[in-house]
């Protein structure tokens, strides 16, 4: 029993995490470095609240959150592609402008810079209670997690295919592997780092909605509490592939679920929840470490001297 | 003179473009809001001058904007992305107050020199992780920057939440540094930091250094074209690794003088992004120390102003957090024109 | 030769950047089925040529007729419609996908429509591998490839998609002797399949052994065209340099030169990279005070590694070097620079320059104590720009003042920024590459005449061009590099250029000095 709780907390936990580590992956597929993950996530969370409050309904509530993050993620694509914005301060402001514009409407709109914590909100979809008993472990921990923690574990596998085994996800690697032998072979380069974006832009309004839909069904200025970077550790960590990505990100999952219960045993809470970020910064250092080494002149043979 | 004064607005006239753009389409949320959106503007931009009081308020806010600014201008001028501003300025108010309280019993002139620098080294501390990942192996500085800032703040947190922590405030706040080593004010501007002092004339120092010293222009040179730096001698990359040395320990001071001049205690969240704000100044004023004069006096003016204006109108103060968000989006964006060159 | 023979006709192409002219005038026409060669030196204008049959420049004059029809070649893809196949210098292929994905790349095979078939990309990928006699392995990811091999995918990736025509633009200059061979019999068999193949050199015994056909321009012009079989090598390589191309010279003076002790002396010097290659493989060298040395050789024999390995910029796996009788080996670059070297590397924007510096700071830059820049520890900004305009001057810097950023200027002036700030500390040796590469005659004499007087004033001058005339109009003995060794040094006055370009070839010298 104690077994499920855990788990059913680590996947709960991962969600939102997992859900970010893709988005940033996706685009770091396509050489691009998102942090603007955090921010994306942000409008995601916000627009799901505020649209759910308004019309009183789950799913137009996800759905308008994907529209909002989709449409932030294009707008930086827009200065970034269209107007050769930095990648990185263009990325920095999209998540300056995600937590400034919230606090704005909150503040505005609802008179309310606390948060937004709506009288009566729909509940969004969960596994029913009993419905996966025939799964053991696993089945017991997945019930009563929302359709959003469920496709987020789909999304590995779906962006898996889409990379590996579709052309526009082969021209997209190659976009961001090599520019010019894409350019070269007719892939519009441009436009592939759009679609990165966009996907990211979707997955990261999942891991939003995610945040505020699922259980809390309010809406906090600082909600995302550095989510979208500990996502983006996961990718760097898992070296852009989705399945070591996702592996790190449950890890990073576990940390967290473990973190409350943790400081039982006196370990602070924060150096838990340090270990993505040290984990990322070591895991790039030994990976350039190891081609250091490969890339150093090779020692001469005896027989010169 | 003419000549000077036409150099120099077409050297700004990109981040002027931004920084105009952000206000216009701020004035026109504004006029959506309220009915008087030319007082609301006022209030943002000049009611730092009505009273000494918001004077000094507007100046305590310059202070570590420009100290920051300061040190993302030498490590971007030697050719490092550092987005570090946020950890390297917490890293040195947690040291500075970490030794202001546990060492409280020393005579303040052994304190106070103990105090700065031990938040200065702090600071460089955090400079120098990214910058010799950077050389030594190549790791990219935006994600060691990134990654590092929220490692500072959690360890901040940590400090301040359990180890110093003054259990008689609410919040994640430390225990008062003794007085005896808090910066005196400003002369003739009450509650205003004489750190804004230290950070002015620094901005000349790393103008003079920058610009006036060889070393300086090795600096720049490796920041510039590293390949070039080195086949013309320079030890670039002793250079990169010192300048981001020096970034750190600005943005150590910055926090170091903060909790001294300002908190004169540590407050988990005493800085309203600094460290982001400070590095548009830096990129506004064209990577240029005297430009980030102007930059951080005018971000502070908005800062500050911002809660005027939400006393006199309906305008919320968070307006400049989506102007500065906006601003940075623009900010590094160029108009893409099309000339007749083949 | 009748009309519809020909596959490709050029008449009287030119292009211009800017006002540099790349081609004057270029007259070609291929014969189907042939091996035509272009051959010239380097910045002839033969990648010009080839950039607008692969669409990627227009001609500023001239048509092209293919198939006895007049074309315009936009873009890349266009060109690849009219069956015309690149297989450029730089390779254009993802190291992370299969020999498969990178053939089929933008244009993948799909199954129901959403997929990539990857089975079939795979299968046709081996037919066309078996079919050619390619011998790749068509699941192998590109990036565990020798060069060779990748170069192979490159001419797949064209002939996957039916190009008639098949330009090859330098194809051997990164291949290893063993792999030209091969290249050159895998010429051979799509020649016996009917392409027709464009093969652009600057490598004369390639010319002999695979071409039908040579076409030779030189300075944007075509010069002069034969059957290979009756042309000798001499012959092309006289139309490739032309004669009294260089107007000045160092000559042979009346009475023999003397020279002083050696300033410089290289004693089985070796560089490897990451795989054990040798990229210079003990070279042993000593330059003398008073002489210049020239080392020919063809882009990426080693003639780079030996100019950084004498400057201090990359570290070597064995040998001593010593200047001036001190052992500086394992000295830093600044170390030996203010022992007395001076250094103008190959390439002005990537080592030579901060473009973005101004001109008074890239001047400076190796300057600062030698000319009395600073005072009390500051820049005296009043004497820097004061030392930039004399240099300005003395060098006839144009277009410059002190405070112009050094990108504005063109190429030939940036050479004369390089070589005015690296001979204002007058040192002892001087390394200089590719002293006039992309310049004009005006401003390489220029700088001629600047390096003989270093060398009159009594300074070792160690030149490195791939230009030959340049080689023989200055140098008062000539070594060649070829495969990372330095293969003979020979008096000038028992040098020829036939000899010395079939020893860049690592040939032996056909008249023995």
């Amino acid at each position: 029993m104690a077994t499920t709780a855990l788990l059913a907390a680590i996947l709960e936990q991962t969600a939102p995490i997992l859900l970010a580590a893709l988005a940033a992956m996706i685009t770091l597929r396509a050489n691009i470095l998102n942090v603007a993950v955090e921010g994306m996530m942000l409008v995601g969370a916000f627009v799901a609240i505020a649209v759910g409050a308004a019309t009183g309904s789950a799913p137009l509530a996800l759905l308008a959150a994907l529209v909002a993050s989709v449409l932030m993620s294009q707008l930086l694509a827009l200065m970034t592609l269209g107007f050769s914005a930095d990648f990185i301060v263009a990325g920095l402001g999209i998540n300056l402008l995600a937590a400034g514009g919230s606090l704005f409407a909150l503040e505005w709109f609802y008179q309310s810079p606390g948060g937004l914590r709506p009288l009566a909100f729909p509940d969004i979809w969960h596994v029913p209670a009993g419905s996966l008993g025939f799964l053991p472990v696993i089945g017991p921990a997945l019930e009563g997690q929302s359709i959003i923690v469920l496709a987020a574990f789909l999304a590995v596998p779906l962006l898996a295919v889409f990379l590996y085994r579709t052309p526009l996800g082969a021209y997209l690697r190659a976009a961001g592997e090599d520019e010019h032998a894409a350019r070269s072979a007719g892939i519009d380069v441009a436009r592939m780092k759009a679609l990165s974006l966009a996907i990211s832009g979707l997955l990261a309004g999942l891991a939003g909605a995610q945040l505020s839909m699922d259980k809390l069904h309010f809406f906090l200025p600082d909600m995302t509490s550095g989510r979208g970077f500990i996502g983006l550790a996961a990718t760097l960590f898992g070296g852009g592939q989705p399945w070591i990505t996702a592996a790190a990100s449950l890890l990073f999952g576990f940390f967290g679920a473990l973190g409350d219960r943790l400081q039982a045993f006196s370990i602070p809470s924060q150096f838990v929840l340090m270990l993505p970020y040290l984990a990322a910064i070591i895991g790039l250092a030994v990976a350039r470490w190891r081609a250091h080494v490969r890339s150093r002149p090779a020692k001469l043979n005896a027989r010169r001297g | 003179m003419a000549g000077v004064l036409i150099g120099t607005l077409k050297a700004i006239r990109a981040p002027l473009a931004a920084i105009l753009l952000t206000l216009a389409l701020g004035f026109v949320l504004v006029a959506f809001i309220t009915d008087d959106p030319v007082q609301a503007y006022r209030d943002l931009l000049f009611a730092n001058f009505d009273s000494v009081g918001n004077f000094a308020l507007f100046l305590n806010r310059a202070t570590p904007l420009l100290l920051i600014a300061l040190g993302v201008i030498f490590s971007f001028r030697a050719g490092i992305f550092n987005v570090g501003g946020e950890g390297q300025l917490y890293a040195g108010a947690i040291a500075t107050t970490v030794i202001g309280v546990m060492l409280g019993g020393l005579s303040p002139l052994i304190l106070f020199p103990l105090a700065v620098a031990g938040g200065i080294l702090a600071g460089a501390f955090l400079g120098w992780i990214p910058a010799t990942l950077k050389i030594r192996l190549g790791v990219d500085e935006v994600v060691t920057t990134l990654m590092l800032n929220i490692i500072v703040l959690l360890f901040t947190s940590y400090l301040s939440n359990q180890v110093i922590r003054d259990t008689a405030s609410y919040g994640a706040v430390s225990q008062m540094l003794p007085a005896s080593i808090w910066l005196p004010d400003l002369p003739g501007v009450r509650g205003a930091t004489s750190g804004i002092i230290v950070a002015l004339v620094l901005a000349g120092v790393t103008w003079l250094v920058l610009f006036r010293t060889e070393w300086g222009a090795q600096l720049r040179a490796s920041g510039t074209n590293l390949r070039f730096a080195k086949s013309v001698g320079i030890p670039a990359d002793r250079r990169i690794i010192t300048a981001m040395l020096v970034a750190g320990g600005f943005g150590g001071l910055a926090g170091a003088l903060y909790v001294l001049g300002i908190g004169h205690r540590f407050e988990q969240n005493f800085s309203p992004d600094y460290g982001l704000v400070g590095l548009t100044c830096a990129l506004l004023a064209r990577v240029h120390p005297i430009g980030a004069v102007a930059t951080s006096i005018f971000y502070a003016m908005m800062i500050n102003g911002a809660a005027y204006m939400q006393i006199s109108t309906d305008v919320p103060r968070s307006l400049v957090d989506l102007l500065t968000g906006l601003l940075v989006l623009l900010m590094t964006a160029r108009p893409k024109l099309k000339w007749g060159r083949s | 030769m009748n009309e519809h023979d020909e596959i490709l006709t050029l008449s009287a192409i030119a292009k211009n950047f800017g006002d540099k002219v790349a081609l004057k005038h270029v007259d070609l026409s291929v014969r189907r089925g042939a091996v035509h060669v272009i051959c010239g030196e380097n910045g002839a204008g033969k990648s010009t040529l080839m950039n607008i049959l692969a669409g990627i420049h227009q001609p500023s004059a001239g048509t092209i007729q293919l198939n006895g029809r007049a074309v315009t070649i936009p873009d890349p893809i266009t060109a690849s419609r009219l069956g015309i196949g690149m297989v450029h210098q730089h390779f254009t292929l993802v190291p992370s996908m299969t020999v498969a994905e990178n053939i089929y790349l933008g244009r993948h095979i799909r199954k129901y429509g959403l997929f990539s078939d990857r089975k079939a990309m795979t299968g046709r990928a081996a037919e066309l591998i078996e079919r050619f006699n390619f011998r790749l392995d068509a699941e192998a990811p590109v990036r565990s490839l020798s060069v060779g091999q990748r170069q192979r995918v490159e001419i797949l990736k064209a002939l996957a998609f039916d190009a008639e025509l098949l330009i090859l633009d330098e194809p051997t200059a990164v291949l290893t002797p063993p792999e030209v061979d091969e290249l050159i019999g895998i010429i051979d068999g799509l020649r016996s399949r009917g392409r027709t193949i464009l093969f652009i050199t600057h490598k004369l015994r390639e010319v002999k052994a695979v071409s039908d056909v040579v076409t030779v321009i030189r300075r944007g012009e075509s010069i002069s065209t034969y059957p290979t079989a009756t042309v000798s090598e001499t012959d092309i390589a006289r139309d490739m340099v032309g004669r009294n191309v260089f107007l000045v010279g160092r000559g042979d003076s009346a009475e023999p030169r003397r020279f002083g002790a050696p300033v410089l002396s290289l004693d089985g010097v070796s560089v490897t990279n990451s795989t054990g290659r040798l990229l210079l493989d003990a070279v042993s060298l000593d330059i003398r005070a008073g002489e210049i040395v020239g080392i020919a050789g063809v882009d990426g024999n080693g003639q780079t590694e030996l100019a950084e390995a004498i400057v201090g910029l990359i570290e070597t796996q064995a040998g001593t070097i010593t200047l001036n009788g001190r052992d500086i080996t394992t000295a830093s670059v600044p170390e030996r620079l203010q022992a007395g070297m001076g250094f103008v590397p190959e390439d002005r924007l990537d080592r030579g320059l901060s473009i973005t510096m101004s001109v008074a700071e890239n001047l400076a830059a190796t300057n600062y104590s030698r000319a009395g820049l600073t005072r009390s520890g500051l820049v005296d900004v009043a004497r820097r720009d004061e030392f930039a305009s004399e240099k300005i001057a003395e060098f006839d810097v144009r277009g410059a003042v002190p405070a112009t950023p050094a990108g504005q200027l063109s190429g030939g002036n940036m050479q004369k920024l390089v070589i005015a700030r690296e001979l204002n500390r007058d040192p002892d040796l001087l390394v200089i590459c590719q002293p006039t590469r992309g310049l004009d005659i005006g401003a390489a004499e220029f700088i001629y005449s600047r390096m003989m007087a270093a060398a009159d004033r009594g300074r070792a001058v160690l030149l490195i061009s791939s230009e030959l005339s340049e080689i023989f109009a200055l140098s008062d003995r000539i070594g060649v590099m070829y495969s990372g060794q330095l293969l003979k040094v020979l008096d000038r006055k028992h040098a020829d250029e036939v000899g010395v370009g079939q020893l860049m070839n690592g040939g032996v010298t056909a008249e023995a000095a």
